[in-house]
């Protein structure tokens, strides 16, 4: 595929598979194995799953707050696979399939969402970055490791997500600004899921796509269907042909639907028509790649069954090797910003103790 | 467009007036008579003042850190502008400011600002009041090239454009920020391109013909006036002279400065008023000497007024 064919001003959009499943762009299909084919497939019901089971942890009082991803497992699973083991990836807060793609383990992803730490510790060789939940300013970083990509002439690529809402941070045309002007390797893929919480895309800006967002920094942008899971692998590998061959960033917008609510502390039906969520329950992305499968002949029922069983039992025994064992110890809200402590996080420690152990210096 | 006579000397005597009052602070920076910074606009004075010319009265605009020309070109007094770089009781901003503080609230001038990108989100915000209120005035946003990569140009615009607020953002590219060049700090040649981002119209113009950009800025009015949104304005011209007070300009070279002295926007317009019969030499002569004699003034004004008292220091900082 060609990005000049798909310009954002004529509102072109890359898809490869309709919402049937059926390959409506055999130019450009990927050649994908059977066995790749199950494994995207396996991921993304892992996705799902885990998605479904932290709700209801949540709601058991089990979890705390989560954030799901459910309707976006293409965009985010798609994109991630197009990557190299060496190559980056800089989240936003919702790439569930994204880290599960590059290799996060499951547990890291639980204890983060547990409140611990140590979620965030990546093994040394999972290029994954912890979540940014300041809108936008993940972007900054992901430029930034572009560029130090390019002093120290290596040829990784970075992939950094943001959502429809974190375009309109200042951080977001800074970011993409110097991407361009330093050439960077990085793609950045908007989730467009039509929502920034409760505020629609439309209300979000005023320009007709996000991907034209690119004009303003000189490098290509394109709409993709962010559901199509092909769709989102054929563009974003070319995103990152481009970035190993010098030739700088590009803008992704996957359009795409968050199913589900904003976190477990949104009520989605204030501000949605359940029509509207009627309506992208038909392009479920999972749903659409499982009829794709089926007509293939290469997921059979059998299979999809023991799958979902095995994804299960793995999401399960993991949080049960972590619930009620992995509480976050005081200090470490003050460990890991530095090195070593400095004093003024050292002192504010011991306040923070103090007023723990019954307020002894609360009262000055 | 027909722009009356009165219009055009308007303009003309506050160009000059702009030419002689930066070159004059120049040189009171180079002898240390005049303390702190400041950002002159020599070779800018079309792009700043015919724009604030084609403004009607309530209209708001923000300015920057190269304000003099918008001060000017607003209608502010020129004693009270000398007054405040002196740092005078005096002057716009009782003389606690110095250039970078150069407002007029009466005037709608909101003021010059140390902020690069500082004037976007105020203006945005003054147009959403005029908005509300409908009032039916607009604002115009002055900033420079290098303004456009902030953070908060993309936000302003943003907002600007969803919410159809009535603002001129008014782009001086003057080609540079600081000493490094356009190409060096955003990978596409104009900042206008950047209005496809948030779908509002734009222009590019040559900023230092003061009647394109005086008409263009009118025609921008009246479609931000008329409830459209915002729009983009890019006029191309140059300074002269250094970034501040302390830039030898060593990353440019003369022969590009000596190109866009032959472009100077004073003289295209001197020649453009004669050319036109609009005025003859007697009458240009009279408004450069007018507009000597202001400044002259206003530096002994200035120079006569009082400093601020000692505890003044912590008054209006919070209202
Ligand atoms: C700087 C900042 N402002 C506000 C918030 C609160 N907040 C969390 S998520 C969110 C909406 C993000 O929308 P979008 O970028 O579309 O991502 P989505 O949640 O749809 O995936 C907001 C406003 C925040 N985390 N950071
Ligand atoms: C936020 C911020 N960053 C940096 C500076 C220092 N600074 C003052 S002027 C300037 C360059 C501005 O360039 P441009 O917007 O093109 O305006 P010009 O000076 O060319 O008129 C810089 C970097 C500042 N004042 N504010
Ligand atoms: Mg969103």
């Amino acid at each position: 595929m060609k990005f000049e064919d798909y310009n954002p001003l004529e509102e072109k959009v890359f898809k490869i598979m309709d919402k049937k499943g059926k390959i409506i762009n055999t130019d450009d299909m990927p050649n994908f194995t059977n066995d790749q084919l199950l494994y995207l497939y396996r991921t993304m019901l892992l996705s799902r799953t885990m998605d479904e089971k932290q709700l209801s942890y949540q709601r058991q009082g089990r979890m705390l707050t989560y954030a799901p991803n459910i309707g976006q497992e293409a965009t985010q699973i798609g994109s991630a696979y197009a990557l190299e083991k060496e190559d980056w990836i800089v989240p936003s807060f919702r790439e569930l399939g994204a880290w599960l793609i590059h290799g996060v383990p499951l547990k890291n992803i639980f204890l983060y969402w547990y409140g611990n730490e140590w979620g965030s510790h990546m093994p040394e060789d999972v290029k994954v970055l912890p979540v940014s939940v300041p809108i936008s300013t993940q972007l900054q970083h992901a430029t930034g490791i572009g560029m130090a990509n390019n002093i120290k002439k290596e040829n990784n690529v970075v992939l950094t997500y943001t959502g429809d809402g974190g375009t309109s941070g200042g951080e977001f045309h800074e970011a993409l600004n110097f991407a361009g002007v330093f050439k960077a390797p990085t793609i950045f893929v908007i989730q467009n899921n039509q929502y920034a919480i409760s505020v629609p895309r439309i209300e979000q800006t005023a320009s007709k796509t996000l991907a034209q967002k690119a004009i303003a920094y000189g490098i290509p942008g394109i709409q993709v269907d962010g559901n199509d899971i092909f769709a989102m692998y054929v563009a974003t590998k070319e995103a990152a042909d481009r970035a190993r061959r010098g030739e700088g960033p590009t803008l992704i917008e996957a359009i795409t639907y968050r199913l589900a609510a904003h976190t477990t502390s949104d009520d989605p039906t204030k501000y949605r028509e359940d029509a509207e969520v009627e309506e992208w329950k038909t392009r479920d992305p999972i749903l659409r790649f499982k009829t794709y499968l089926e007509n293939k002949g290469i997921l059979t029922k059998e299979w999809d069954e023991k799958m979902k069983k095995e994804v299960e039992n793995e999401i399960t025994s993991t949080f049960e090797e972590i619930e009620g064992k992995a509480d976050t110890k005081i200090e470490e809200i003050f460990m890991y910003h530095y090195e070593t402590m400095p004093p003024i996080l050292e002192e504010q420690l011991k306040e923070y103790k103090d007023f723990l152990e019954g307020g002894k210096n609360n009262d000055k | 467009m027909d722009i009356s006579k009165d219009i055009l000397l308007e303009i003309y005597d506050r160009m000059v007036t702009t030419r002689f009052f930066s070159e004059r602070i120049n040189e009171f920076f180079i002898k240390g008579i005049m303390h702190g910074t400041t950002h002159l606009s020599v070779g800018e004075e079309a792009s700043g003042v015919a724009s604030c010319m084609a403004l009607d009265k309530g209209d708001y605009t923000t300015s920057t850190h190269r304000g003099h020309s918008h001060a000017i070109g607003r209608g502010m007094e020129v004693i009270k502008i000398m007054a405040e770089l002196f740092g005078k009781v005096t002057g716009c901003s009782k003389g606690k400011g110095g250039s970078m503080h150069l407002a007029d609230f009466d005037k709608g001038h909101l003021g010059s600002n140390g902020v690069v990108g500082g004037g976007f989100a105020i203006a945005t915000g003054a147009a959403l009041t005029q908005k509300m209120k409908d009032t039916g005035k607009i604002v115009l946003c002055f900033f420079g090239d290098g303004a456009s990569n902030e953070g908060s140009f993309h936000e302003s615009l943003n907002m600007a454009s969803v919410w159809k607020l009535p603002v001129i953002f008014f782009c001086e590219n003057n080609l540079y920020g600081v000493s490094t060049p356009v190409s060096k700090s955003m990978n596409i040649k104009d900042v206008a391109v950047r209005a496809k981002s948030y779908g509002i119209p734009s222009y590019i113009i040559d900023g230092n013909d003061a009647v394109e950009v005086y008409k263009t800025t009118r025609e921008a009015a009246k479609y931000c006036r008329s409830g459209q949104g915002p729009v983009i304005i890019e006029a191309k011209t140059y300074r002269y002279l250094g970034h501040s007070k302390s830039d030898e300009c060593e990353y440019r070279c003369a022969e590009e400065v000596n190109r866009w002295k032959k472009k100077d926007p004073i003289i295209i317009f001197k020649n453009y008023l004669i050319e036109n019969n609009i005025a003859n030499q007697i009458e240009i002569k009279r408004i450069e000497d007018k507009a000597l004699k202001e400044i002259d003034l206003a530096v002994e004004f200035a120079k006569n007024s009082p400093n601020p008292p000692l505890n003044a220091l912590t008054e209006d900082v919070y209202a």
